[in-house]
């Protein structure tokens, strides 16, 4: 991987570590000025061996989480571009037909046919040229096929059968024999005779020798197979899907065929496989040139730098995707070094006041506690970096097998970069050492008195309002940095190319003033804590509220409600002196109700539509997971007195239980912190678990098909006029079973030859565009979400497309609904909002570029997006599609059963009656299903690796209750002294984990069941969705993460359980 | 080996803890304390008795091991005429939620629990039920004085106050027996008179056996019998009968 956010990595790679360098210096330095402190700070690693596993363990996660996101994208980058190469070859430039010669003002497309002449004419010109950056011009035509195997009798309806020109084969040699390793010479073949590709060969069972026969036009053809040779895109790999193939000379393809076009030219540059690259921008611009000067309708559609740069692209993608995913944990693994840090300053709070009191300042226990620290983090992120390898690699073959489930073919091969190590390894250090720096800061503020005695700390008095022109001098710097991030944001993020990195980088400059504004109140003018919270609170508050609202957009409307009610409560206890705890509850239950009413779109009827993207899923969460631990812990008491006024039904637990409330509920930030953290990965993966199977109910639904069960895809090879009387005719019963049948017709390659645009100003967009026979459309039950006035039920929009031929219905995808992204096929429709249900009729034109026929139509109907996954494309009749398109390259039989059960046996038995023609017939049940497991896989493996944020809160727990059986010493002899047995003390600490891990998984399950459900029941979904809830999921990983909560107090409740007693009471 | 015996050679009352011939060793690996040396004593029922040495004389370990809390490596240890060596570690526990009450120096008190929630404790880890414990914890709070205070938790508390709770604590389950380790140790002179005060009463009304290791002559004044320790070994053990006021006691302290 060579880049990240735009980023060079050799860049990111310098920065960290030089960064590494200055938080290895600050220790260093420590180690050589005050080496007493650095001592101190080394000597406490060893005092507790198992409490320092633990934090080993506790600060190595967030590494290695960053690690696998790294080393999954180096080894998706690294398999995919090795396939590119593999498949390519010497391929490093494709040339199609060129569209635009056709019609000027297109956005021009690339695919069809190219005339030898053309060929012919480049080849010419190419000699001509006599670059010597070009050592091979080939002339490619690929066909698909039905093909049997005539000695065993097996056959498969679509293979690519690949005709390269014999004459031009310098400068690629690809087909390579298998058996031998040689480049063997399509040259040589005979006319009745081919290679065939490792992957045909293994689905044929063929070997050398063996006879194959392919259907053309419906007419037999006959070859013999000469060799096997390896899988290359010359040798007939046609596309992800279809890796099958045949290859013979191109002549003898054109006599087959009766043509004599080709699919597109190769150009193979001077060199080997990997090593032409560099070369490819340069040849790119003299083969344009070339292509100009000689008036060809030629254009590059590809170059195998293009698909390396794809392979690039596809691991960044993967890297930051697995980074954000993994920001849930990285931020809980953030909250667990902070508390490890303030746990194992409360431990030593009476050593710390001793040396205060001996004249220690507190910069030196600021030093003391950094080098313990970076003791850790250096073994701990060098721990993580390298279990993140491994968990990368296991990412990436899970990846790689559930792509293979499919119809993409990635064979996954693990591997990782140095660099990638060094960053992952640089970025965990830097961010542990600036965590423990912060918390370092924080734990040295310390009452001498207090904590020699062990006594609570005296609360600070509130400081006179004294100017201090310092803090002033150094706040108003700060101030000035809202310029640079509204700098950042307008011109990187927002500016010309819409960039979501620059925007996510920019927001914390925005971050900055708010400190700055602190610091020159707070520091600076001596105002309370108190005033400038509440005051703060209000002002920004409304101003983002306002801003959101008239910018229509969810977060800074949300956020501001949050800044607002946070502000008015601080505000009613400070200047009016109303309770803490009902004013904060209702605080916190305020946020709670406002985030899920504006995630779910509920509160847009009070102030207006409000927009959202993912950001909104990962905000929310945090705000409401916050809001909710704030709400739990403040009031968890009540659960204490529940408990208390039971009593007797909890028998002789009682005891037990009423220490293990009792004792979180004494240390609300511990108890806080330990919540959020487990609340928080709980949430997001009930959350992602609810989603998945709402958006598979979705998709899986009965009225998804649109009441047709089988759809047979024609080989354009071999057209069937009348699917019920072929099936007949080749004696098959199963037209007995239709129920109905229709036809829809489409382009080969659509995005070449259908072209839409939104009004008579508006730009023309590469469209699908589907013609539906009238069968189809009257015996289709297609779901319609938004309805055209004066065609208001799905009926009327039957009608009108059965009665008139200038409407059309189209895929939700293209109004940007369905997901969080707007639609990426290039044409989208604009003015029908998602939750507004009928729309003004929108008229729409449709265009042929090669023929420059152009047609207008009125669009009447969006259908639901279940049945959008499996009707893309604006869908128009059958007539109006030709009088534009020409009679459609491709048809698709639709057929409804009498009895939907059987579609999977009744596609099986069309495909195979229909072999020959190459049909391919499939249930749409079954399609949808194998769909819905691909990504229900990819979504079990995204959980998963959000799972190990689950290993950080279990970490905190550990750490946890290691440090109560410490804290606690003495108290548990004395529990022990007055009756308490040894199970029951062992008990109780299980009993308080139980408490801590079930409040934190209750809190995630609920908040993302409620997230979820007014998600999925909001107008955004398609009006009535039903809603289910994984139970069987959440309960798996509810119970993995309660039973290791139990593992890891298990140790530490033993070793209280068996301290001496008589030892424990002597212990300070 | 020395016999136990009484003030005068007999009891005043009819032994509830005896130890004969007890040793107890500690050895962390490095060190090797020999903290009782042959210790035997006996302790009538009712008594008040104060155990003096100085610092690391062994009268902690005196205390821990009579009580059950720690275990003695040869001797014997008998209370209510039981040899607390027989008794499982469960049976002792259970004998001292039933039988026992501590009172020590730090209170040791349950800081997240209230006054009277620590002050029921025992009751509830003997299986009273809840209504009946906190009944009888507010009884025992009024006892020494902190019905008021009830709801408050350790921290809220003042020192003196604090050892009224532990002490409330430790006779809200009606012992026969009461444990002090220092119990006046952490408190002034006017707290430290108090307590002995409410101590004292305690056990002339409820006739429970105290046994109070001290280093504190003013303490060890207020108890009928001091036993004195050195090395790990009683080096006296005499009763002691004048009863002085709490001001007597200020004066000497």
């Amino acid at each position: 991987m060579d880049s990240l956010f735009g980023l060079s990595m050799t860049t990111i790679m310098i920065v960290l570590v030089s960064l590494l360098a200055i938080s290895l210096g600050s220790v260093a330095y420590v180690a050589l000025r005050n080496r007493i402190f650095f001592a101190m700070g080394l000597r406490n690693i060893p005092r507790r061996t198992a409490q320092t596993v633990l934090i080993v363990l506790g600060l190595m996660l967030s590494t290695l989480i960053i690690s696998a996101a790294f080393g999954t994208g180096d080894t998706l980058n690294h398999s995919i571009s090795k396939q590119a190469y593999t498949l390519l070859g010497h391929v490093d430039v494709a040339i199609e037909q060129d569209n635009l010669a056709t019609a000027g003002d297109s956005e021009g497309a690339t695919g069809l046919d190219i005339p030898s002449a053309q060929y012919e004419r480049f080849r010419t010109a190419v000699a001509e040229a006599g670059s010597s950056d070009i050592d091979g011009v080939l002339g490619v035509r690929m066909e698909t096929v039905p093909v049997t195997n005539l000695d065993t009798g097996l056959s498969e309806p679509v293979m690519t059968l690949t005709g390269l020109d014999a004459g031009a084969l310098a400068g690629f040699p690809d087909v390579l024999s298998v058996r031998t390793g040689e480049t063997l010479d399509v040259g040589s073949l005979q006319p009745q005779e081919v290679y065939i590709n490792k992957s045909a060969a293994r689905e044929l069972d063929t070997s050398p020798g063996d006879r194959i026969r392919i259907f053309v036009d419906n007419k037999p053809t006959e070859f013999t197979i000469v060799d096997v040779v390896e899988d290359r895109v010359l040798t007939g790999v046609g596309s992800e899907s279809i890796q099958q193939g045949l290859v013979t000379r191109l002549d003898t393809l054109h006599q087959v065929f009766g043509h004599s076009d080709l699919s597109f030219i190769a150009v193979s540059l001077t060199g080997g496989v990997r090593d032409t690259l560099d070369l490819t921008d340069s040849v790119e611009l003299d083969l344009q040139r070339l292509i100009r000067q000689n008036r060809l309708a030629l254009d590059i559609s590809s170059t195998k730098k293009a698909d390396v740069e794809f392979a690039e692209l596809l691991g960044n993608f993967m890297t930051t995707f697995f980074l954000l995913l993994g920001l849930f944990s990285i931020g809980a693994g953030v909250l667990l070094i902070i508390m490890i840090f303030v746990m194992l300053a409360a431990e030593r709070k009476p050593e710390m006041g001793m040396a205060r009191a001996v004249g220690t300042k507190r910069g030196h226990l600021v030093q003391t506690f950094l080098s313990e620290g970076m003791a850790y983090n250096v073994v701990a992120a060098m721990v993580g970096a390298g279990l993140g390898v491994l968990v990368a690699f296991g990412m990436a073959s899970a990846m790689g097998a559930i792509f293979s489930s499919g119809d993409f073919q990635l064979s996954i091969e693990p591997h990782i970069t140095p660099r990638t190590l060094i960053v992952s390894y640089s970025l965990g250090v830097v961010l542990t050492f600036a965590t423990v720096t912060f918390s370092s800061w924080r734990v040295s503020t310390l009452n001498i008195v207090a904590a020699i005695r062990g006594t609570e700390d005296d609360r600070r008095p509130v400081q006179q309002r004294v100017t201090q022109w310092r803090w002033v001098l150094l706040a108003l710097p700060a101030m000035a940095v809202p310029p640079l991030g509204l700098w950042l944001l307008c011109r990187k993020g927002l500016g010309l190319a819409w960039s979501s990195w620059w925007v996510l980088f920019s927001i914390p400059a925005f971050g900055i003033p708010p400190l700055g504004l602190w610091l020159l109140l707070r520091n600076g003018f001596g105002l309370p804590a108190a005033w400038i919270i509440s005051w703060g609170g209000l002002i920004l508050g409304a101003l983002l509220v306002v801003s959101g609202m008239s910018s229509d957009l969810a977060f800074p409307f949300a956020l501001g409600c949050s800044l607002f009610a946070a502000g008015a409560a601080r505000g009613l206890t400070h200047f009016l002196k109303l309770p803490h705890r009902p004013v904060f509850t209702a605080a916190g239950l305020a946020l709670l109700v406002t985030w899920g009413l504006t995630a779910g779109g509920r509160i847009e009827p009070l102030v207006g539509v409000l927009s959202g993207d993912i950001e909104m899923f990962f905000l929310s969460g945090v705000a409401m997971v916050t809001a909710s631990t704030y709400v739990l812990v403040y009031n968890a008491d009540v659960i204490l007195a529940g408990v208390s006024r039971l009593g007797d039904v909890f028998g002789t637990i009682l005891p037990a239980l009423k220490t293990a409330i009792a004792y979180p509920l004494a240390n609300r930030f511990r108890t806080g912190m330990t919540v959020a953290m487990i609340s928080l990965v709980v949430f997001s993966l009930t959350m992602m678990s609810t989603m998945n199977l709402n958006f598979n109910e979705l998709f899986l639904a009965d009225d998804s098909r649109g009441g047709w069960d089988i759809v047979v895809e024609e080989n354009a090879n071999n057209p069937i006029p009348d699917l019920p009387a072929r099936l007949r005719e080749a004696g098959s019963t199963a037209p007995d079973g239709f129920r109905s049948e229709g036809v829809i017709g489409r382009a080969e390659d659509p995005y070449a030859t259908n072209e839409v645009r939104q009004g008579p100003d508006g730009k023309f967009d590469s469209y699908l565009v589907i013609g539906m026979d009238d069968g189809f459309i009257s015996a289709s039950n297609l779901p319609v979400d938004h309805h055209a006035r004066g065609f208001e039920s799905d009926a009327a929009v039957r009608e009108a497309l059965l009665t008139r031929d200038d409407v059309a219905v189209i895929d939700a995808f293209a109004i940007g609904s369905g997901g969080f992204s707007e639609n990426e096929y290039g044409f989208s429709v604009s003015g029908i909002r998602e939750r507004i249900r009928v729309f003004d009729p929108i008229p729409l034109e449709l265009r042929d570029p090669v023929s420059g026929q152009t047609r207008k139509i009125t669009l009447i109907g969006v259908m639901g997006e279940g049945a959008s996954s499996n009707f893309v494309g604006l869908h128009i009749p059958l007539a109006t599609y030709k009088e534009v398109f020409g009679d459609p390259e491709l048809s698709w039989h639709y057929v409804g059963l009498k009895d939907s059960s059987q579609s999977r046996h009744v596609a099986k038995a069309i495909e195979s009656t229909l072999l020959t023609a190459g049909v391919q017939a499939e249930s749409l049940k079954a399609r949808a299903e194998a769909d819905s497991a691909l990504f229900r896989n990819f979504f079990y493996l995204m959980q998963g690796y959000m799972g190990l944020g689950l290993f950080v809160g279990i970490a905190a727990v550990g750490v946890i209750a290691f440090r109560t059986v410490v804290e606690r010493r003495q108290q548990i002899g004395m529990l022990r002294a007055i009756g308490y047995k040894r199970s029951t003390v062992a008990l109780s600490f299980m009993l308080e984990t139980s408490f801590v891990t079930l409040l934190a998984i209750f809190s995630g399950v609920g908040l993302a069941i409620w997230l979820s459900y007014m998600l999925i029941t909001s107008d955004e979904f398609p009006e009535g969705a039903s809603y289910h809830v994984p139970w069987l999921q959440i309960a798996f990983f509810s119970a993995f993460t309660y039973l290791a909560s139990l593992v890891m107090t298990f140790i530490p409740a033993r070793q209280a359980a068996s301290i001496p007693t008589a030892e424990a009471l002597r212990y300070e | 080996m020395t016999t136990p015996t009484g003030t005068d050679g007999h009891y005043p009352h009819a032994a509830i803890i005896e130890a004969i011939d007890v040793f107890k060793t500690y050895d962390t690996g490095r060190v090797r304390v020999e903290a009782l040396r042959g210790v035997s004593l006996a302790i009538g029922r009712g008594e008040m008795v104060a155990i003096m040495g100085a610092s690391g004389c062994g009268k902690t370990t005196l205390l821990n091991c009579l009580s059950g809390l720690d275990v003695i490596d040869s001797g014997r240890v008998a209370v209510d005429g039981v040899d607390l060596s027989t008794m499982s570690d469960n049976d002792k526990t259970e004998y001292r939620a039933r039988r026992m009450g501590f009172v020590f120096q730090f209170y040791n008190l349950l800081p997240v629990l209230s006054a009277v929630e620590n002050v029921e404790l025992p009751l509830v880890v003997s299986g009273v039920s809840s209504r009946d414990a906190r009944k009888r914890a507010l009884q025992a709070l009024d006892t020494v004085h902190l019905s008021d205070w009830a709801q408050h938790k350790p921290a809220e508390l003042s020192g003196g106050q604090r050892q009224r709770v532990t002490i409330a604590r430790a006779l809200v389950n009606e012992p026969a027996i009461v444990w002090g380790d220092e119990p006046t140790g952490d408190l002034d002179s006017s707290n430290a008179a108090e307590i002995m005060d409410l101590l004292v009463d305690l056990n002339e009304r409820h006739a429970q056996t105290f046994v109070l290791v001290t280093h504190d002559h003013g303490v060890a004044a207020r108890t009928r019998r001091i036993i004195r320790m050195q090395d790990g070994r009683i080096v006296s053990d005499e009763p002691f009968g004048a009863q002085p006021t709490a001001s007597a006691a200020t004066e000497t302290i």
